[in-house]
């Protein structure tokens, strides 16, 4: 976590900055204002009310010094937009309307800096006047072109070095040569390069840094990270035995951090537009609505979210009544009993554990399977400055580490809270000189679904008989050709590290969260990108960097991928044939012994619709004929039967098995390629429940009808039906 | 509806996008038990000395198998329905009064079960008596026929929607008809129940004297696949198989075993094509195979009734300014930034979040197996197993590769996006090999894990320890490698079927006393606890030689790194140097941190502090920080943190 920081920017606004330079497609300036929005947006985002900053303009029109200082010789031309503090969006727009090219090329940018200096110097000294601790910088943006006056350079540059108050300066030139990238501009004027000279001089004469703004805008893409303050999950000691009853046993006190912790992209939270704009006074607001300065997004109002508490009315069954909240004590279910415990005995059903980490045995790293571990992971690391626990953990480190084994534990990170088995791993990083255990959580019994899969290496049949050479099975040319695409594909020494030589490709630590990068990038633009009829960019394009394989990869090794093709004949399938049109009862799924039950019955031509039996009757009568009389026979006996469910239904009680009715005869109707049928029933359906006609008020199943989806079948669904997408929509709104 | 049990009153929600598991877990499951009663089922094996030997009957092994099935799923799936019609009773009772289904006796409805159907139920498995007034077999038995309309029934009426209904058949009889006409109506009966959707399961049981052919009867009325669920994945094609009455494993653990390998994932995670390569692409699906079990969330209880009732919830929206209420659709997303809100539509909402292409797994190419160390765990993996429904010939592709990857000991590296509005991941892709127990029964299936990877956002610094740290001696390393060789778990592997979650268990054992009104446990059976006897037994002797190359060992290293050795060590250290000498004795008493910063209190000035009565004017900076450095709770109020205080304080005192 970062400390206090005060932050001043010096923008060249002047007249040279509105030029188009070196075939750009936008001005320096523009270029310019992308390294400092992305800086500042930055800052904005983390919400820190402890990061000040302020921003200077620098040969502007207007001439503001906000009085830091009285005399205005030699000062013209500059804008201060704001005194240090902590930046918001109102800020970000005030700015907004301010950051453009002057007319003038007048101005001095070291006055500038001393104005900086000033400024940061009031804002960061405490009360008695001395400086307090802050993270102070100056952070200057120009392309070199204005006049500077040189003198005075030796007390500012003294306050910039103050040792109580150190100031860092950064400063970065539009197309100023560079010695490191190799960069030089062409047919540079003998100003800008006396200028150049000039800068480099002041700036590293206060142990500054000179950049270019190529150099920095290239650096933005690279999404920054957030650090955070290791907090320790576990304190104690990780013993070998009980200590308690036994003599010998061995005790290391450590402590456990976080190793991996997803990183979460900021969440959204829900509002609602606002219906009162204009209406409602500024007194009658409440506390919690969003309230923007001067921009739309003041039509939003919080959302807060109403429950209502219902329970079975067991004097009316089938029905609800509402309970007050008041009545209500907490409980647990078992089954569908409710087993009420007060608040007071709610640790009854706590396990009492006491803080507590001690080895249950050892594994082979060899024999664990990579897949158990189901959690992030952590570091246990010996108690800090405790010597004997330094060298206890490292001797168990190394001889786990040597005997190539893991240790497994059971540890309970605080009193009262769940025991969890973990796995101790050792870790040795020799390069960067520190060792440490890495743990993770192991899964518990119930923890693994022990469902079965066939296997992939061979055929069983019904007979118990193993086959080989089944379609299922690879051919040896399938084995071959993937062995080759495989290894022609390898990524272990495609990357290269710093030093230019072959290293694993995208290892963690250079790839970069898209989402989360994604959502900060996008509401950092919307901040200085307002107008909501601009198109959302794409994301930074190192975001999708690992989004395919490496290009140069597939081409050198796309033999193997046309040889893997070949072997392994994979197609398609077709999408399916809308519908299946007349069916057939030879297709008929069959028992396991292949029975014709219908021609067992006689093949009937004609089944009723038995409301004791009402889906397989529905279905079996489909399949009797297809003759589209009996299909509409079938349907209009359902749809009544429907109808009948929810008419007789004792409160909601017959809703579930209408739905599912209604469910099999929307499926069965669209596969026989006669939607109208069943659009026909649910308008009907639909018409009936909304005008009481079914037995009451049958505004809930409607609901339900709603909620389940079972409207109107539209053309997407099936491509015969003569309804609409919006039809379908509007169906289930009015 | 909303679920009760995750809605609180007064709790601010805020919106998640991410759309987790949910849906998975919804998937509903109904089974309903069908047990035979009939003269040869309730028979008796003979009495034996061997304590192994059967005891049970069928049906009474049936019945004990349905028990613990029913109190298994009200920890593992408590959303789920279970029924238990018995049938050839002389009796006849389906709780309606109706009594068409002859000699059929439903001895639980068909239901999310309650504590009422779990103390029925054992009572009828513990309480002989009880058990013989209703397992009196009627003289002609039940028509099978009936019995597979009554669950037709059941399912309809208490079970319309749920995505699965399964009907265990538990019997003795391969043949329970006498003419052919009633076998007809048997096999129509079974497809009407087909057609509904549901499952039969048959659990056939040999007697002594006569095998069960299944050809005789029930291939006709049992049908290959489940019929409702699309997504369902393939069943291992092997039908149960037929227990035996009379071995030395008993019916009881053969019929658990039977319907434990019936377990099959309802649903798929997602299927998605995985992309070995441009333009080379094949079917998966995914499912979770691992997860940690919670129990459930507390609900809140209506207690204005006669009984405690549970208490459902729905949540409305309002708008704060006008107290109208919102409809979700006029609902619209906002990030609070620089103490403003910024806004999307819908619409832009959806370009940001899925701006990163269709949901894939798609292969970027292959490492060694040894870049993935365990410490770039972070979260569960997730297993994937080919399917044909959208691309002929994903098996024997998915095959090869898996094969490869096992042989070569490589992992792929991948870009994942479990489905749309997901975030893309990079996961490693690694090959797993079926595992078969001693019974031929597989315990892990063949197939692959997709293990998500780390960025770099989610890796945490390592917390770095001032000046120099002590390593090890070869010497010290070696006589803890002797320690570690001792006491390898058997076969060197963890095994979870060894270790119930005892936090879990502890609290079901309490629920269920509560709910049936009876006397609580005090010990809970926590299998986690290390084995200290035995570890005392194989390795104590070891561990004081570690403890005496300790002592020598640090002093060694410690004066090497003199300097820098503050007022670390002294009594606090866990394994002391001054005391190891001493034999057998590496450990010192339990220890107070005071070494730990300069502002921690010690156990003396709190004391003195409490002594004084004053330890209520202490901030709860304070207290937290006391509290944490002793592995003490520091939740709570600031009255709670004060009473923990005192506790610990007074523990120390005697």
């Amino acid at each position: 976590m970062a400390g206090k920081e005060a932050t001043v920017y010096i923008v060249d606004l002047g007249r040279s900055m509105a030029e188009k330079r070196h075939g750009r497609d936008q001005t320096d300036l523009d270029w310019a204002l992308e390294y400092v929005w992305d800086k500042i947006t930055n800052t904005v985002a983390t919400g820190r009310k402890s990061a000040l900053m302020s921003v200077i303009g620098c040969r502007t029109d207007e001439t503001d010094l906000a009085g830091l200082i009285d005399v205005l010789e030699g000062y013209e031309n500059l804008h201060v937009f704001s005194e240090l503090k902590q930046y918001l969006l109102s800020d970000i727009r005030k700015l907004q309307e301010h950051l453009h090219p002057s007319k003038t090329n007048d101005g001095d940018l070291l006055s500038a800096v001393a104005l900086a200096v000033q400024m940061i110097d009031r804002a960061t000294a405490g009360k008695n006047g001395k400086p307090l601790k802050y993270d102070r910088k100056v952070i200057i943006v120009t392309d070199g072109r204005g006049e500077m006056d040189m003198g005075d350079l030796e007390e500012i540059s003294a306050k910039i070095q103050h040792p109580d108050a150190p100031i860092e300066i950064t400063l970065l030139g539009v197309d100023f040569d560079d010695l490191e990238s190799g960069y030089k501009e062409e047919d540079k004027d003998a100003h800008k390069a006396e200028n150049e000279h000039r800068l480099k001089v002041v700036v590293e004469s206060c142990d500054g840094i000179v950049g270019t703004l190529a150099e920095a805008v290239d650096q933005l893409a690279i999404p920054r990270l957030k650090e955070v303050r290791p907090t320790p999950s576990f304190r104690g000691a990780l013993t070998l035995g009980d200590p308690e009853i036994y003599d010998s046993t061995i005790s290391i006190d450590v402590e456990r951090y976080p190793c991996t912790m997803l990183a979460k992209p900021p969440t959204a939270s829900s509002f609602a537009m606002r219906t009162d704009v204009g209406t409602a006074g500024p007194s009658a607001q409440p506390s919690n609505i969003i309230v923007g300065e001067d921009h739309p997004m003041s039509d939003l109002s919080a959302v807060r979210n109403q429950r209502v508490y219902q329970v079975d009315n067991l004097d009316e069954p089938g029905t609800k009544k509402n309970v007050e909240q008041d009545e209500l004590e907490k409980g647990f279910e078992y089954g569908r009993t409710a087993v009420h415990i007060s608040e007071s005995d709610m640790n009854v059903v706590k396990l009492e554990t006491q803080a507590f980490l001690s080895i249950i045995g050892f594994v082979k790293a060899e024999e664990f399977e990579r897949y158990l571990p189901l959690s992030r992971s952590n570091f246990i690391v010996p108690q800090k400055a405790n010597q004997p626990a330094q060298l206890g953990l490292s001797s168990f480190i190394h001889a786990l580490y040597e005997s190539e084994c893991y240790a497994v534990a059971r540890l309970v990170t605080k009193e009262l809270k769940p025991p969890v088995i973990i796995l101790l791993v050792p870790r040795i990083e020799v390069d960067a000189g520190w060792e440490t255990l890495v743990d993770v959580e192991l899964p518990f019994e119930e923890d693994m679904r022990r469902y079965k899969f066939p296997p992939l290496d061979r055929k069983l049949t019904v007979s118990g008989k193993v086959i080989h050479e089944h379609k299922d099975l690879p051919t040896q040319d399938l084995t071959n050709a993937m062995s080759a695409y495989v290894d022609a594909m390898d990524l272990s020494t495609f990357g290269r590290d710093d030093d230019g030589n072959p290293a694993e490709y995208a290892k963690p630590e250079d790839t970069y969260s898209p989402i989360v990068h994604r959502i900060n990038h996008i509401i950092r633009w919307r901040a200085t990108h307002p107008d909501p009829t601009l198109p959302i960019p794409d994301p930074p394009a190192i975001l999708t960097q690992f989004a395919h394989p490496p290009p140069s990869r597939i081409s050198s090794s796309s033999t193997h991928l046309d040889a893997l093709k070949q072997a392994s004949k994979v197609s398609k399938v077709p999408p399916k044939v809308k519908g299946r049109g007349k069916r057939n009862r030879a297709e008929r799924d069959k028992p396991l012994s292949g029975l014709d039950i219908d021609a067992l019955l006689g093949n009937p031509k004609k089944v009723d619709i038995d409301k004791a039996n009402l889906i397989p009757s529905f279905k079996q009568a489909l399949l009797a004929s297809d003759d589209l009389d009996t299909i509409r026979a079938a349907a209009s006996a359902m749809g009544s039967e429907i109808k009948a469910l929810v008419k007789n239904s004792v409160g909601d009680s017959g809703y579930g098995r209408a739905l599912e009715a209604m469910r099999v005869m929307r499926e069965e109707l669209v596969e026989l390629e006669e939607p109208e049928e069943y659009n026909k029933f649910v308008r009907e359906l639909k018409k009936e429940l909304l005008a009481g006609q079914l037995g009451g008020n049958r505004r809930e199943m409607w609901w339900k009808v709603r909620g389940s989806r079972y409207g109107l079948v539209d053309r997407k669904r099936s491509f015969v039906s003569d309804v609409s997408e919006e039809e379908a929509a509007e169906f289930y709104r009015s | 509806m909303a679920d009760a049990q995750d809605n609180r009153p007064g709790e601010d929600e805020e919106e998640e996008e991410e759309i987790d598991d949910s849906a998975y877990k919804t998937m509903k499951d109904a089974v309903l038990f069908a047990i035979d009663v009939s003269p040869t089922m309730l028979e008796r094996p003979p009495k034996s000395e061997d304590k192994k030997a059967e005891r049970d009957s069928a049906t009474s092994a049936a019945l004990k198998c349905a028990y613990q099935l029913m109190q298994q799923r009200i920890i593992s799936n408590p959303n789920d329905m279970m029924g238990i019609l018995l049938f050839g009773t002389e009796q006849t009772d389906l709780k309606d009064g109706d009594s068409m289904f002859q000699h059929c006796y439903l001895l639980a409805d068909l239901d999310v079960p309650s504590a009422q159907d779990v103390k029925r139920l054992r009572g009828l498995v513990e309480n002989e008596e009880e058990a013989e007034q209703i397992l009196k077999p009627a003289k002609d038995g039940a028509s099978i026929a009936t019995v597979l309309f009554c669950a037709n029934q059941i399912f309809t009426t208490k079970a319309p929607n749920f995505s699965s209904r399964r009907l265990f058949l538990v019997t003795d009889n391969d043949y329970p008809v006498r003419v052919k006409a009633d076998k007809d109506t048997a096999v129509t009966r079974a497809r009407d129940l087909y057609d509904l959707g549901c499952t039969i399961d048959l659990f056939p049981i040999t007697q002594p004297d006569h095998s069960f052919d299944r050809s005789r009867f029930y291939d006709d009325l049992v049908y290959p696949t489940s019929p409702s669920d699309p997504d369902a994945p393939v069943a291992v094609p092997s039908t149960t198989k037929i227990a035996k009455s009379g071995e030395g494993i008993t019916l009881l653990k053969q019929l658990l075993s039977s319907i434990n390998s019936k377990a099959t994932p309802r649903r798929a995670l997602f299927t998605l094509p995985l992309e070995l390569g441009p333009d080379l692409k094949i079917g998966v699906k995914g499912y979770i195979l691992i997860k940690r079990q919670e129990h459930v969330k507390s609900c809140y209880v209506w207690v204005g009734g006669e009984k405690p009732q549970i208490v459902s919830s729905s949540t409305s929206h309002m708008a704060d300014d006008t107290a109208r209420v919102v409809e979700k659709l006029e609902l619209r997303k906002a990030y609070k930034f620089g103490g403003d809100a910024i806004t999307f539509t819908p619409d832009e909402i959806i370009k940001i979040r899925q701006a990163f292409g269709d949901p894939v797994i798609r292969i970027i190419g292959f490492k060694p197996i040894s870049c993935l160390p365990i410490w770039t765990n972070t979260n569960k993996a997730t297993f994937i197993y080919p399917s044909e429904a959208d691309y002929i010939g994903s098996t024997r592709v998915f095959s090869a590769l898996q094969q490869k990857l096992l042989e070569s000991k490589k992992m792929a590296l991948v870009w994942f996006i479990a489905r749309r509005n997901a975030s893309p991941t990079l996961c490693a892709l690694i090959p797993a090999q079926e595992k078969i127990n001693e019974d031929g029964e597989q315990t892990m299936p063949p197939g692959m894990w997709l293990i998500p990877l780390p960025f770099a956002d989610d890796l945490r610094q390592f917390p770095e320890q001032a000046g120099d740290v002590l390593k090890t001696t070869d010497e010290l390393t070696d006589k803890m490698r002797i320690i570690i060789e001792q006491l390898q778990l058997p076969k060197g592997v963890y095994d979870p079927v060894k270790y119930p979650n005892p936090d879990l268990q502890w609290f079901y054992r309490i629920l269920q006393a509560m709910a049936l009104e009876e006397e609580l446990p005090d010990q809970p059976d926590d299998k986690t606890v290390p084995r200290f006897k035995q570890i005392d037994k194989r390795c104590g002797e070891y561990i004081a030689n570690y403890g005496k190359e300790f002592a020598v060992a640090f002093d060694q290293v410690a004066k090497s790194t003199l300097s820098h050795r503050g007022r670390a060590t002294g009594k606090h250290a866990s394994v002391d140097p001054e005391d190891a000498p001493a034999p057998k004795r590496v450990k010192k008493e339990p220890k107070v941190k005071e070494e730990n910063g300069d502002d921690d209190m010690t156990d003396e000035q709190m004391a003195t502090i409490y002594g004084k009565g004053q330890l209520s004017k202490q901030t709860v900076v304070v207290l937290k920080s006391f509290l944490q450095q002793r592995s003490q709770a520091t939740s709570g109020k600031k009255a709670d943190l004060v009473e923990r205080v005192q506790d610990y304080l007074e523990s120390k005192a005697t």
